[in-house]
């Protein structure tokens, strides 16, 4: 009887866990440059469900990992000089005071300074790592496709983009930002298109957190179920043999 | 079960998303409106298991670990600097601007203002001012006996008088830029004030290097673009009920379990 409800315990907590996923998911639908995640769920290999005798399939399900979907979101046209938008694998890089960070939101302004940065004020970095100074005198800025930013007929910069060889290490950390951890492998490979007046939206697909939304709560008044049901079998079974 | 706060952070930034686009819906006709657009960023997260962690004796790790999000927050609301067009009025004392910067203009406080609307007209006693009566920088009188009025391309007033075959220039209307016009802000009135984020004003004359050109007789109309908006309208109210669908999703788990007994 303990094996059914602590088993049904263990999914009952994953499954909520689940629908905070989709929640979150779902709250970002409108948020630039959100990649979707989905909980990646395992059954517990470190003990047994059912120790005693019996065979030992009985098992604990456990949250594995959390799957993040890194497909390209689509990009939608918003005329801003410096909004950006990445087509293809990579992230801008910023100075942050907490150090490196990494995003596809690319929608950035100019600084009092005239230095490119983030809606918060974090620099935008170059491909040497080096902060992006502009001139907001200087007339228009053009960005090209390969990053390469040019005002009145002068390259000034080059907009950074890091890539990295799993992109699974990488971290959120809010804000729309990643970082990454010390011995992340770096590559450079395809460097993606830089989109000048253009973000990427959200890579979430409602129908698609709709229907895992559906099944979780579907599966968690299973699972409820199947607790009730244990415990109306546990009950009769003292009732039963309880008798005189 | 964090769902339900999560959801509810998701619906309070789609409504902040529909004021925003009812508020360009409702300036589609201010005369050098910038429409705004609101921009969102995911919420902390919560770390269930750390990325790296051992998962077991023999020494294998966590690939990635497990991150829960809780929710979305308005990260800024942008004004989109897009150049408006260009609406013929006729009236001799509207100026827009084509290009780059903003018009000074001196508030009853005595702060500067900038504006982009330039449908001005004349004081009681001849002075160029904004549709509020403000004072147009660095203050310009055009006599009351003037014929004429012409304001070229360059900003220069000039005026025609009786008796005068050559016209006089009277005064030039000067223009300001700034590094960072997106950090403006935005008081009402179709004015802004320079803040610490825009940086200081930079001074200049229309079609100097870096500003804009001034055309008389036209007005800058409002660049909301109605269809746009519509799209990005439907786009918010969607995503609030989905929202609101997850809230519900989330309410029906809690009573099934509530209902084990």
């Amino acid at each position: 009887m303990d094996n059914t409800m602590l088993i049904g315990l263990t999914r009952q907590l994953t499954l909520r866990r689940q629908m905070d996923v989709v929640a979150n998911n779902i709250s970002n639908a409108n948020t630039q440059g959100f990649k979707a995640e989905r909980m990646m769920l395992e059954p517990d290999t470190s003990m047994r469900a059912r120790h005693q005798d019996g065979p030992d399939r009985a098992k604990f399900v456990d949250e594995w990992a959390m799957g993040r979907d890194f497909s390209q979101g689509a990009l939608t046209h918003t005329s801003r000089p410096l909004d950006l938008a990445l087509q293809g694998d990579g992230f801008f890089m910023l100075e942050t005071d907490a150090g490196e960070r990494f995003t596809r939101d690319g929608a950035f302004t100019l600084s009092p300074q005239g230095e490119l940065v983030a809606s918060d004020g974090a620099r935008v970095l170059d491909n040497n790592g080096a902060p992006i100074l502009l001139d907001p005198r200087a007339g228009q800025i053009t960005i090209g496709e390969s990053g390469a930013i040019t005002q009145n007929g002068q390259q000034i910069a080059q907009v950074g983009v890091a890539q990295f060889a799993d992109q699974g290490v990488l971290n959120k950390t809010g804000d729309n930002r990643y970082v990454a951890p010390e011995d992340a492998e770096r590559v450079i490979e395809d460097l993606p298109q830089i989109k000048q007046g253009f973000l990427e939206s959200s890579n979430v697909r409602p129908m698609l957190e709709i229907t895992t939304m559906m099944e979780v709560s579907r599966a968690y008044a299973s699972v409820t179920r199947m607790i009730k049901d244990a415990d109306e079998l546990s009950r009769k079974a003292i009732d039963r043999l309880g008798r005189p | 079960m964090r769902a339900l706060s999560t959801a509810a952070t998701g619906m309070e930034a789609q409504s902040l998303a529909v004021e925003v686009i009812s508020h360009n819906l409702a300036n589609m006709n201010t005369v050098a409106f910038k429409r705004q657009r609101a921009e969102f960023e995911d919420l902390l997260y919560q770390t269930v298991s750390q990325p790296g962690a051992n998962s077991s004796d023999a020494g294998t790790i966590v690939p990635t670990g497990v991150q829960v999000g809780l929710g979305v927050n308005a990260g800024s609301v942008y004004r989109i600097a897009e150049q408006g067009g260009l609406s013929e009025t006729g009236n001799r004392y509207d100026v827009a601007i084509s290009g780059q910067g903003y018009f000074r203009v001196q508030m009853p406080d005595g702060n500067d203002a900038y504006t982009r609307a330039g449908n001005f007209s004349l004081s009681p006693n001849g002075e160029i001012v904004t549709a509020d009566g403000y004072t147009v920088m660095p203050g310009i009188v055009v006599p009351a006996e003037a014929r004429q009025v012409a304001i070229n391309t360059q900003g220069q007033v000039q005026v025609l008088l009786d008796g005068q075959p050559q016209p006089q220039v009277v005064g030039q209307i000067e223009l300001a830029t700034f590094p960072n016009e997106a950090g403006l802000e935005q008081i009402g009135d179709n004015l802004l004030l320079e803040s610490a984020a825009s940086g200081a004003p930079n001074l200049g004359a229309p079609t100097d290097p870096g500003f804009g050109q001034v055309r008389q007789g036209f007005v800058e109309v409002s660049n909301v673009d109605a269809v746009t908006e519509i799209t990005s309208l439907i786009q918010a109210q969607r995503a609030y009920e989905m929202n609101a669908r997850v809230i519900t999703a989330a309410d029906e788990m809690l009573a099934t379990s509530s209902n084990l007994r």
